[in-house]
């Protein structure tokens, strides 16, 4: 009796389907971090992780866990853990970026004209080792260190990931380094400032021969600093034959032009939107 | 005649078949740039964000569905583009294939930065997911996801740098 009562209980349980495996996987989750998913029921059968940077299917054996190494959810977002056998069950989780721990650090230009306001603007994104934006606050501390001696710093607190800010470019010529740090890492990017347009631009005049040579005093802008090389300097010569305009970049700080000149002429200077002297000179000798 | 009726079926049938794999259309794209700064969005840069993001999105679905991660190259760069490349190599290894079914998307735009060169937007996205092992789907469900997007303007094109869904993202809805 006893015999048979064991025989139907034992074919009862066969007969019987297997209850269906349950997923659980923790909700909080750092980028890069082992854990382990928590199956309820058999977890015989195929597991998948489907996630931003993963697809990954593989057999497991029957236990009541599936450990998931870091290496498979070093990208921040969601997940979807699966696991089929007879039938598919799953479980969502999200991962969130690790520590801040790096930056992309955005500055421009690399070269602005000095004294201007808001020229400059540094834009910082805070990252984790993984290269996961940070939404959760982190401070970025920016410092200005220009090569003739002068340094500021300001910190500034992500909003989303990203702290920014606008800087008004120096008075005089000189590389600056722009610099934004967080924890252990700081990037730095260099800003030329370089003179601005030219001002008071004066011109004076000498006979070379036959022709007329044109040349600028130290072309410099207002606030003193030299104007760079190669900015161009344009000459306009207007006599009884017209008007002639040529075209000279600046080296060592002065602009130069050889005229032919018959006649009475009016000769002026302009570079950019700024405009010089004229100068009125008699015919060749 | 039979021949030329022949010929003519045939460039049909390839038609039929070639149009069956890239017929995805671009999802529908809403955008709103009212809480921009610190630089206001520009007019015609308003136009082009939500056109080169839907046009990213068709390209991310058929790169998904046919595991062809050089569709991504028009549209996606930086981490967004080697994580979706690293997926998509996975899931050629593994025989894994995900269809997404795009329902439109919300664009609200968190940052642009004072140079016009990064724009941060978070995406309100309406999408529904199949994932399939072979020809099996082991995986089907709508889904209702907030992506974090980092975009930075190209030649002519403004390029996802970064796709991050958030925790605010719920499923099944």
């Amino acid at each position: 009796m006893r015999t048979v009562i064991t025989w139907l209980l034992c074919s009862l349980a066969a007969a019987m389907p297997a209850a269906a495996a349950e997923l659980h996987a923790p909700k909080d989750i750092a980028a890069g971090t082992d854990f382990a998913i928590t199956v309820n029921g058999d977890s015989h059968g195929t597991f998948y992780l489907i996630g931003p940077a993963t697809a990954e299917k593989r057999s497991v054996e029957n236990g009541s866990e599936i450990s998931v190494p870091g290496t498979d959810t070093e990208k921040a977002g969601n997940y979807q853990a699966i696991l089929c056998s007879d039938e598919c069950v799953s479980a969502e989780f999200y991962v969130h970026a690790a520590e801040a721990d790096r930056l992309s650090l955005l500055v421009h230009p690399s070269r602005v004209p000095v004294a201007t306001t808001n020229a400059i603007s540094a834009v910082a994104i805070a990252l984790d080792r993984f290269h996961n934006i940070v939404f959760s606050h982190a401070q970025v501390d920016f410092s200005v260190n220009s090569s003739n001696g002068s340094s500021a710093s300001h910190a500034q607190p992500t909003n989303r990931g990203i702290a920014w800010i606008r800087l008004t470019s120096a008075a005089k010529a000189s590389s600056t380094k722009i610099s934004a740090a967080v924890g252990e890492t700081t990037e730095t990017r260099v800003v030329e400032q370089v003179a601005s347009e030219a001002c008071n631009l004066h011109i004076k005049s000498y006979w070379e021969a036959n022709h007329l040579v044109v040349q600028t005093d130290p072309v410099r802008d207002c606030s003193g600093n030299n104007v760079p090389d190669g900015t161009v300097v344009s000459f306009t010569k207007t006599d009884s034959s017209g008007k002639t305009t040529v075209d000279a970049p600046i080296k060592k700080g002065i602009a130069k032009a050889e005229m032919p000149v018959v006649g009475h002429a009016r000769i002026s200077v302009a570079s950019g939107v700024v405009l010089g002297n004229e100068l009125n000179v008699g015919g060749a000798r | 005649m039979k021949r030329s009726l022949h010929l003519l079926v045939s460039v049909a049938v390839l038609f039929v078949v070639s149009g069956y794999s890239v017929a995805q259309s671009s999802p529908s794209v809403e955008f709103n740039a009212a809480n921009a700064g610190p630089r206001a969005v520009e007019d015609l840069t308003s136009e082009s964000v939500p056109r080169d993001y839907a046009f990213a999105w068709q390209n991310l679905s058929q790169a998904l569905y046919e595991n062809r991660p050089g569709l991504l190259d028009a549209y996606f760069t930086g981490f967004a583009k080697s994580s979706l490349e690293q997926r998509i190599k996975q899931q050629a290894q593994s025989g894994l294939h995900v269809r997404y079914t795009d329902h439109g998307h919300k664009l609200n735009v968190l940052f642009y930065s004072p140079n016009g060169d990064l724009m941060q937007i978070e995406d309100d996205a309406q999408l529904e997911m199949q994932i399939l092992d072979g020809g099996k789907v082991i995986q089907s469900q709508p889904l209702h996801v907030r992506y974090m997007v980092l975009m930075t303007p190209g030649a002519d094109r403004w390029m996802v740098r970064d796709l991050e869904s958030t925790p605010a993202s719920r499923s099944g809805e």
